[in-house]
């Protein structure tokens, strides 16, 4: 009698388990394979933000529920989504990033890999930034260009840090200039920034300059520059 | 035997046939009916109870309390470091979309009309009135997180025909729901009774709410229009236009002045301790005239909460687990101003930061300071319940040879050093342990004194205070201050000041600044900092989540017993001022948090509903 109940249950246990692994079988979808890689670009050059800050929204239309896929920007400006083929629109997020509101709908026909530039028109870009060390500090010089006048210069600033991820919110030192103090945009503007203790005995650091337009949260940034202490 | 069981077949059907229509029609005895509820005061009440016990905060001592640690007031102490490390707040922080309650208050509201008819008119009308305060207040939690939400005052019922869009309602812009609210707050007040009552709403209770919500209105209006690029929505959803500012201000000043003038309500003033009075003032729930709406908890009904078990200093604890949980940063600290008038910032080293300033006392670098202080924050050199609250980081031992201090610090709360004198107080702090204060403060505002309400056997029975008359001061002087009328603000300003401790008319010029770092003091852990730098839209600024912005930056205060015999200053206290060690990530506000972002869900059942800015 004892044997037979065990063996009951025993059964029992390999019926659900038999069961639960075919249901997992039969349930589940296959995982979205296409993948749409792309850039967000101006004048054929990535533009840089915040890491974890910039997004995109990708849409799709005619199914029942409505939801959108938000796509965020890399810090060099690339980003990437797998996604099941399909069409899809792709918006530039109102009020996101450091570039004019551009509502134009993009089309993205996904079948397999796809790779896409997105156009942006950003208010300010950097020229001829070039990168030094100094006794204790690091300096950077660069121009920068505006390319619309709709809104202000609020600061520029250069960042240092210890990876290649550096912004406002990951930062080992900073240096800043207002706008009121950089009247001549057609000169080259120069920051310095020293380096703080912690930073002072490594071989390398990293920095990377940004520009901050008013009224516009998010900052466009230069490439994070690789810089030999020693 | 077949035979027998039809015999009982037949008597079972004459006996139930006997009483059938009795037995049907009996009034069920666990189910109570909407008749019964409308037409029993007792009933209602109840209910009314329910529907407060609901009423949201973003932190009170029930709901959210730990998120108290997650701004520039406090850190977080305890285990986790969750709120230490916050590397940017989510977009659905803030979310909240209860429309479940609302359809609740509606019900009630419809249901008294249709059912009540043993009830008398002005119970009735009461009643309502009651319910409308309710929503009112609920509305006002909504459009301050959400915006514009769709103003729903009665049932939305469908009716199958397979299009649901009639019930579908679009936002309203967000200036319309702070106009309900308003306009509501103003229909319902003479009928609201409860005179006298701190736990239900009444006249003033209404006008309460009415100061607050129309001076957000007010200073949404002014400030988001300041901003380089508005936030807004085409449809007004979000945003409201700037020429509406000086109304709001206006609305709001009026409803603060009439419980001013009307003398219901006085500013606590019974202890002559001013520190203890300030706390008195928020915790005593007996005979205190200034409290005007408040969440009441009681042990003997089982009532109760545990704030007190998770935040009681570390050597006062009487449980053996938690405690400290919640504790002030020093940026706050610093906030609270000498009596003498000038800035709060702790002098802890000379003129030429050159040395360290030498004090007898480990309380002494706190002497002659708002008094409010005190009452919120339990700093070195203080007790709770009558016992010393010990906290000292350790020693600084005085090294001939390299002629500067070094630091001795213990991982053994309440050690002693080879001196024979304290080193490291029962009370920390510690830079890395868990469960004792690692900003070198602790948080005594709502904290209970009661014996044994820090133990899990009984916990706490403090209540939390929703609206109080210090509130509705400071909401005066700042709208006073916003329509041009200084000397009215200073008036206002300097009486809750007066209560700290400054003498009478301390403030003679007024500045917006100053009125903020007065609401940061006197209201401080009253749900109100988050709230405050939303309206003003400054939050992305006091918290732009860069490690060098000493705002967005928790603080802490380490003081040291100095040794260095035959010299002068052996057995003196000096302070450390230092990023607080377990704190990693600068506090980062964006622009996409002013609004909260609306549920999927929300927008997938009714695509009339529009997302907000930046989501």
């Amino acid at each position: 009698m004892k044997t037979k109940i065990f063996m009951i249950a025993q059964l029992l246990c390999v019926l659900t388990f038999a069961t639960v692994l075919s249901s997992c079988e039969k349930d589940s979808r296959p995982e979205p394979k296409s993948v749409l890689k792309g850039r967000v670009v101006y004048d054929g050059q990535p533009v840089n933000v915040r890491s974890n800050g910039v997004q995109l929204e990708i849409w799709q239309r005619g199914y029942q529920l409505f939801t959108k896929i938000p796509v965020y920007v890399n810090q060099d400006g690339t980003f990437s989504a797998s996604l099941f083929d399909g069409n899809y629109k792709l918006v530039r997020l109102p009020g996101n990033g450091p570039w004019l509101d551009n509502k134009d709908t993009i089309e993205v026909e996904l079948r397999g890999t796809k790779e896409l530039d997105v156009p942006v028109q950003p208010y300010f870009v950097f020229q001829n930034d070039t990168y030094s060390k100094g006794e204790g500090k690091v300096s950077a010089t660069f121009n920068l260009k505006q390319l619309n006048t709709s809104r202000n210069l609020e600061r520029v600033n250069l960042y240092i840090g210890k990876t290649t991820i550096v912004d406002p919110n990951n930062n080992d030192g900073n240096a800043q200039e207002v706008a009121a103090n950089i009247t001549d945009l057609t000169k080259p503007i120069s920051l310095t920034v020293t380096l703080p203790a912690a930073l002072a005995g490594r071989d390398y650091i990293y920095a990377r300059i940004g520009v901050k337009t008013s009224g516009v949260g998010e900052m466009l940034f230069g490439a994070p520059q690789k810089v030999m202490l020693k | 035997m077949p035979k027998f069981s039809k015999y009982i077949l037949v008597l079972a059907i004459l006996i139930l046939s006997g009483c059938a229509e009795e037995w049907l029609d009996r009034k069920p005895q666990n189910i109570i009916l909407e008749e019964q509820v409308w037409n029993d005061s007792k009933m209602i009440t109840g209910l009314l109870a329910n529907y407060y016990d609901r009423l949201p905060a973003h932190t009170s001592l029930t709901t959210g309390w730990a998120e108290f640690a997650a701004y520039d007031e406090a850190m977080w102490s305890n285990n986790d470091d969750g709120r230490n490390n916050i590397v940017s707040y989510p977009f659905d922080r803030w979310r909240y979309w209860d429309y479940g309650l609302i359809r609740d208050i509606n019900l009630a509201i419809e249901n008294i009309g249709t059912y009540s008819t043993s009830l008398s008119e002005v119970q009735k009308t009461q009643f309502s009135a009651e319910f409308r305060f309710l929503r009112a207040f609920v509305y006002f939690e909504l459009v301050k997180r959400m915006g514009g939400v769709p103003l729903v005052t009665q049932q939305l019922i469908y009716d199958y025909n397979g299009d649901p869009s009639y019930l579908q309602l679009p936002r309203s812009k967000e200036e319309a729901v702070y106009d309900f609210i308003a306009s509501e707050l103003d229909a319902i007040k003479e009928q609201l009774g409860n005179g006298g009552s701190n736990t239900r709403a009444n006249k003033f209770t209404a006008m309460a709410l009415k100061s607050r919500a129309m001076l957000y209105a007010g200073s949404i209006a002014k400030y988001n229009s300041l901003l380089p690029s508005p936030i807004s929505t085409p449809g007004g959803e979000v945003g409201i236009p700037a020429s509406r500012a000086s109304d709001y201000y206006a609305k709001s000043l009026a409803a603060s002045e009439e419980i001013i003038n009307s003398g219901a309500y006085q500013l606590y003033k019974t202890n002559p301790d001013l520190g203890e009075n300030f706390y008195d003032a928020i915790t005593k729930k007996s005979a205190n005239p200034e409290v005007i709406l408040a969440q009441d908890f009681l042990v003997s009904k089982d009532k109760r909460h545990g704030f007190t078990y998770d935040n009681i200093a570390r050597n006062v604890r009487e449980d053996n687990l938690s405690s400290s949980s919640i504790t002030p940063s020093l940026n706050l600290v610093e906030d609270f101003e000498y009596l003498d008038g000038t800035s709060g910032e702790l002098k802890t080293r000379n003129a030429g930061n050159t040395d360290y300033i030498y004090y007898d006392n480990v309380q002494g670098v706190f002497a002659n300071k708002d008094a409010r202080l005190y009452g919120t924050v339990i700093y070195p050199g203080t007790s709770f319940r009558g016992i010393p609250v010990q906290i000292q980081a350790g020693v600084k031992v005085w090294n001939q040879a390299t002629s500067s201090f070094q630091n001795v610090e213990s991982n053994t709360l309440g050690s002693t050093y080879e001196d024979g004198g304290l080193l490291t107080g029962s009370s920390g702090p510690q830079r890395s342990q868990t469960e004792v204060t690692n900003s070198g403060f602790y948080l005594r505002k709502y904290v209970d004194q009661t014996a044994m309400s820090s133990t899990r056997g009984i916990r706490s029975d403090m209540w939390w205070i929703r609206f109080r008359l210090g509130e509705i001061y400071l909401n005066a002087g700042e709208a006073a201050f916003e329509l041009g009328q200084t000397a009215n603000a200073l008036k206002y300003v300097n009486l809750v000041r007066e209560r700290a401790g400054f003498g009478a008319n301390s403030l003679k010029t007024l500045t917006l600044d100053r009125l903020k770092n007065e609401r940061r003091v006197e209201l401080a852990f009253e749900d109100h900092r988050v709230w405050d730098l939303i309206r003003w839209r400054t939050a992305h600024e006091v918290w732009n989540g860069n490690a060098s912005n000493p705002d967005a930056v928790i603080y802490a205060l380490y003081p040291y017993r100095v040794v260095r015999p035959g010299h002068a200053t052996h057995g003196k206290y000096v302070f450390d001022k230092l990023v607080a060690p377990r704190f990693r990530a600068p506090r980062f506000f964006q622009m996409g948090n002013y609004y909260s972002s609306i549920e999927q869900i929300v927008i997938d059942n009714n695509p009339k509903i529009v997302r907000n800015p930046f989501h």
